[in-house]
């Protein structure tokens, strides 16, 4: 193995393995460096249940990814890795794994990822404080299980609340961006909720509805229209609990001008997507530059789309910030493309 | 199509009718002039730019309508008309007459804050509901509160004489606001102050109505003074 066939991919999320896979296919060498002992990133570790678009569970579609890889003479796979040091530049790179070991690698392709937002930090939605208050990655491991109960007694909720934007657009806590994919991905659990516990009613309490190109009719629509999810434009300011044990929702219907003090089972934070909390020390080992949120920063995005700021280190996926699943695996692709291109010679980087 | 049922409960939309027989049918009472035409017809574009020069409303612009200040809102709880997230939307289309519907509660603003902690915008609702407050007593369409009588006397004794004189304040105050100039507090606060026969201090306190003090060579920099503040506050709100 030397630095003229290797590419070295950092992180095993759908972005890492799509990368990865695409560097094999093309006869040159990937060695993937894994922080977690597991491979499949998010949506493995955090336990989503059906994903969108495909409908297809987590496990079963980005186990693919995994086996795929791990199958493959020209992937090496370092789980509970990290890269702790690198050295040389484009064409030349020496990466320190913190297993001690060394690799050579003409380039480098990051797919570090995000790092949920912490819902402990919009204390006034209960997370934290009420049992059943849960996140959008615990309800789905819920919905995994195949039973939609109240964690603080098991009973079947009436009533569940699912509040979008937490932990996006919202200034007060320095996250100005939009996490692009909670609101489908919000449709898409309200859906299953009631696939599988039919007697549950799910309101979306919603600023905006982001269903964004095909996920409208998919996703919004079907929700409202075939498995009557109400929708409800209001942006809750607290959650508390009443005597009689279930939770309230407490906030304005704008539409209707009125307070509102609604009584739920289950209530839900459609949390955000957060920068990586790792992405300064990434950033200082790799040498790149984050932009203005703490994301990853790009290249030029028209000649150069998967780029970070230096040379020779290509990006994919929600490092650079809040990306579905299928962006990313397309990302890893082009990225994986664009390092095995630089293999082949200084002359095919533009700057 | 269906009907906004809040917005057909409009005062200066009911008619009163004493007599009124229809076909031989008494319908006498309150009539609410549904045909009165209630589409809105235009904006005032400038208007969110007026509020925005009022210190406190420059970040109005910014609002999206999520209705965190209105839920946050100590005087929503007490009152549902109270709507900071209803006036802002007003505010930035320009729908004036909507919005003065309400300027009497307006200025019930108590300032707690709790809709700048909460608002993921940044919009600072509190400032927009000072600020609209300002704009409507500095336009006339709401009377002076008692702190702008106050604030008014005591600029115009420091543009005159360069200098305040107490006992003139108060009684410019009093006369502004319309409030007696005889008080029992201040009957009560004469009686004890002539008990000690402070006489060096009461024969003061006359000279100082006859002789009214005046900061020397104070000349014309009053009439600079209020020259300067005049074209600053039509700088700010109509620039």
């Amino acid at each position: 193995m030397s630095a003229q066939d290797t590419v070295l991919v950092v992180g095993a999320g759908p972005s890492g393995l799509s990368a990865a896979a695409t560097i094999a296919s093309m006869g040159k060498k990937a060695v993937v460096v894994e922080k977690e002992d597991v491979l499949g990133g998010a949506p493995i570790i955090s336990g989503y249940a059906k994903l969108v678009p495909s409908g297809e569970w987590a496990k079963d579609a980005i186990g693919r990814m995994v086996s795929r890889v791990e199958g493959d003479g020209n992937v090496t796979i370092h789980k509970s890795t990290k890269v702790s040091k690198v050295e040389g530049e484009a064409g030349n790179f020496t990466a320190t794994l913190s297993n001690g070991d060394k690799v050579e690698a003409g380039s480098i392709v990051l797919g570090t990822g995000f790092t949920h937002f912490d819902s402990i930090n919009k204390p006034e939605w209960g997370f934290g404080t009420y049992e059943d208050v849960l996140t959008t990655s615990q309800m789905e491991q819920m919905v995994g299980t195949g039973q939609i109960r109240c964690p603080s007694d098991g009973r079947v909720p009436e009533r569940v609340a699912i509040l979008l934007c937490v932990g996006s657009r919202d200034r007060q806590i320095g996250r100005e961006w939009c996490s692009k994919i909670c609101c489908t991905v919000s449709t898409n659990l309200a859906m299953e909720i009631k696939e599988i516990s039919p007697s549950t009613d799910v309101f979306i309490y919603y600023m905006d509805i982001r269903t964004f190109g095909l996920y409208e009719d998919k996703f919004y629509w079907k929700s409202q229209e075939e498995f009557k999810t109400k929708f409800v434009k209001a942006r809750i300011a607290e959650v508390t609990k009443s005597p009689d044990g279930r939770l309230l929702v407490k906030g304005e219907d704008t539409l209707v001008k009125r307070p509102i003090v609604i009584p739920m089972d289950i209530v839900v934070h459609a949390i955000g997507m957060d920068p990586n909390a790792l992405n300064p020390e990434i950033a200082k080992t790799f040498g790149i530059g984050l932009e203005k949120h703490g994301f990853i920063d790009r290249a030029e995005q028209y000649t150069n789309s998967q780029g970070t700021t230096r040379k020779g280190i290509y990006v994919c996926g929600a490092a650079t910030g809040p990306e579905d699943i299928d962006t990313s695996i397309a990302q890893g692709q082009s990225a994986g493309s664009r390092a095995v291109a630089d293999l082949f010679g200084q002359q095919k980087v533009a700057s | 199509m269906a009907i906004h049922e809040k917005t057909l409960i409009d005062p200066d939309r009911i008619l009163q009718h004493d007599n009124l027989v229809v076909d031989g049918v008494d319908v006498s009472g309150s009539w609410n002039t549904m045909i009165t035409p209630r589409t809105l017809t235009d904006y005032e574009e400038n208007f969110e730019k007026i509020i925005q020069s009022y210190s406190g409303g420059e970040n109005v612009h910014r609002c999206w309508q999520c209705g965190s200040c209105t839920n946050s809102c100590t005087m929503y709880a007490q009152n549902v008309d109270f709507n900071p997230r209803y006036w802002i939307y007003l505010i930035r289309l320009g729908l004036k007459a909507e919005l003065l519907k309400d300027k009497d509660i307006i200025w019930q603003c108590v300032s707690c804050n709790k809709c700048t902690n909460i608002c993921p915008k940044d919009v600072r609702p509190e400032g927009v509901m000072k600020a609209t407050a300002h704009w409507m007593e500095d336009n006339g369409l709401t009377p002076k509160t008692l702190s702008t009588h106050f604030d008014e006397e005591f600029t115009h004794q420091c543009i005159e004489f360069g200098r305040i004189e107490d006992t003139e304040v108060m009684m410019g105050f009093f006369k502004r606001s319309n409030q007696p100039l005889v008080q029992p507090w201040i009957v009560e606060f004469g009686k004890r102050l002539s008990k000690g026969l402070p006489l060096g201090q009461l024969a003061k306190m006359g000279m100082n109505v006859v002789f009214r003090p005046k900061t020397k060579s104070w000349g014309k920099t009053g009439e600079v003074l209020a020259e300067y503040v005049k074209a600053q506050k039509e700088a700010a709100h109509h620039g």
